[in-house]
């Protein structure tokens, strides 16, 4: 350590650690908007909800969706999403914590996105509050799911995630009434993040606020398609 | 625990800006407080892989930084580390974020001799 002899060599790189994925999730984004389909990554901890807002969200929009579940294991979730009539493709990572953006450009090579139908397909993400937040899958809505039982703490202590999120969705609202969590806390804390962020309250078991968001999302896809 | 798979890009971020793989005494990298990633399980995931990898056992060199954020209420720009902090003119945490996503691999220091 203290030899300051001769041939020490230091390499400028300035790379950052992302680029990788960043360069399969501007490609996935050339390929789905080339094939006009906008793009959902939706994001929360494990069993906050996100299977079950989009079997909500299958009932919605029928074959106008396609789905890909991230899990580290089984098709589970992907059953479940074709039971509520959409195409879904399964990832299993494995172990891996969060989907990257060549996961899902190889989804993509399997799956059939050729139906004039279709428009929209949602990713949903592995359930996990800090891994997927880096990842850019080349969505064009990142969605972070919030679910009441979870606390309303949340948002600051995950900021890698609720600064980056165009939508945040609180889910169980029918269970507020047994709960503490406090809507305007979550919501300001997550505007204290992101000015921006788009707040939906919904239960995707019993359907309240559901057609809201899924009006929201289909807005969305209309203004991409013209 | 998603450090190893970040421990791997940086390893073949060095290989390919090396264009080969040498020991390696220091690599400098910078982390914001909005990367999501935890600095000592990087630490500790890099430290095998960059042996593994043939990268010797470099000292990771983490510089930290804090994100820059623009306060909407009087329009201070401010820096933290921590989200629970508000403007230090006036307290609002009603802000835009300016920047703290880096997560960068910035340089590396080989000792020629050690090869």
């Amino acid at each position: 350590m203290c030899e300051e002899t001769s041939a020490k060599q230091k390499v400028e790189i300035s790379e950052s650690v992302m680029s990788k994925n960043d360069r399969f999730a501007a490609e996935n984004r050339k390929i789905l908007r080339g094939r006009g389909l906008y793009t959902l990554n939706l994001i929360s901890s494990p069993g906050a909800g996100k299977t079950t807002v989009l079997e909500s969200m299958a009932r919605y929009f029928g074959g106008r969706m396609a789905v890909i579940e991230g899990d580290i294991q089984t098709r589970r979730d992907a059953e479940r999403i074709e039971r509520a009539g959409c195409q879904a493709w399964q990832i299993e990572t494995g172990g891996a914590c969060h989907l990257d953006a060549h996961a899902v450009n190889h989804a993509l090579g399997h799956m059939d996105l050729d139906s004039d139908e279709l428009s929209l397909l949602a990713i949903e993400n592995v359930g996990n509050l800090i891994c997927p937040s880096g990842y850019d899958l080349g969505e064009d809505m990142r969605i972070g799911l919030l679910s009441v039982p979870e606390g309303d703490d949340k948002v600051l202590k995950y900021p890698s995630l609720f600064s980056t999120v165009d939508v945040l969705i609180i889910n169980k609202m029918d269970l507020i009434p047994h709960l503490d969590f406090d809507v305007d806390r979550a919501i300001e804390e997550c505007r204290s993040l992101n000015p921006d962020v788009n707040v939906f309250t919904v239960s995707a078991r019993t359907g309240e606020g559901m057609e809201e968001f899924c009006g929201f999302v289909e807005s969305g896809f209309l203004r991409n398609t013209g | 625990m998603h450090e190893m798979s970040l421990a791997m890009d940086m390893t073949r971020i060095i290989g390919e800006a090396l264009g080969r793989k040498a020991p390696l005494e220091r690599v400098n990298i910078t982390i914001g407080p909005l990367s999501g990633i935890s600095a000592e399980s990087l630490r500790f995931c890099f430290t095998e892989i960059a042996r593994m990898e043939g990268f010797g056992e470099p000292e990771l060199v983490i510089n930290h930084t804090e994100a820059r954020l623009l306060c909407l209420e009087c329009r201070t720009e401010y820096e933290v580390a921590d989200f629970y902090q508000g403007c230090p003119e006036c307290g609002s945490i009603s802000r835009r974020i300016l920047s703290g996503r880096e997560f960068t691999v910035d340089s590396v220091e080989i000792d020629e001799d050690s090869e």
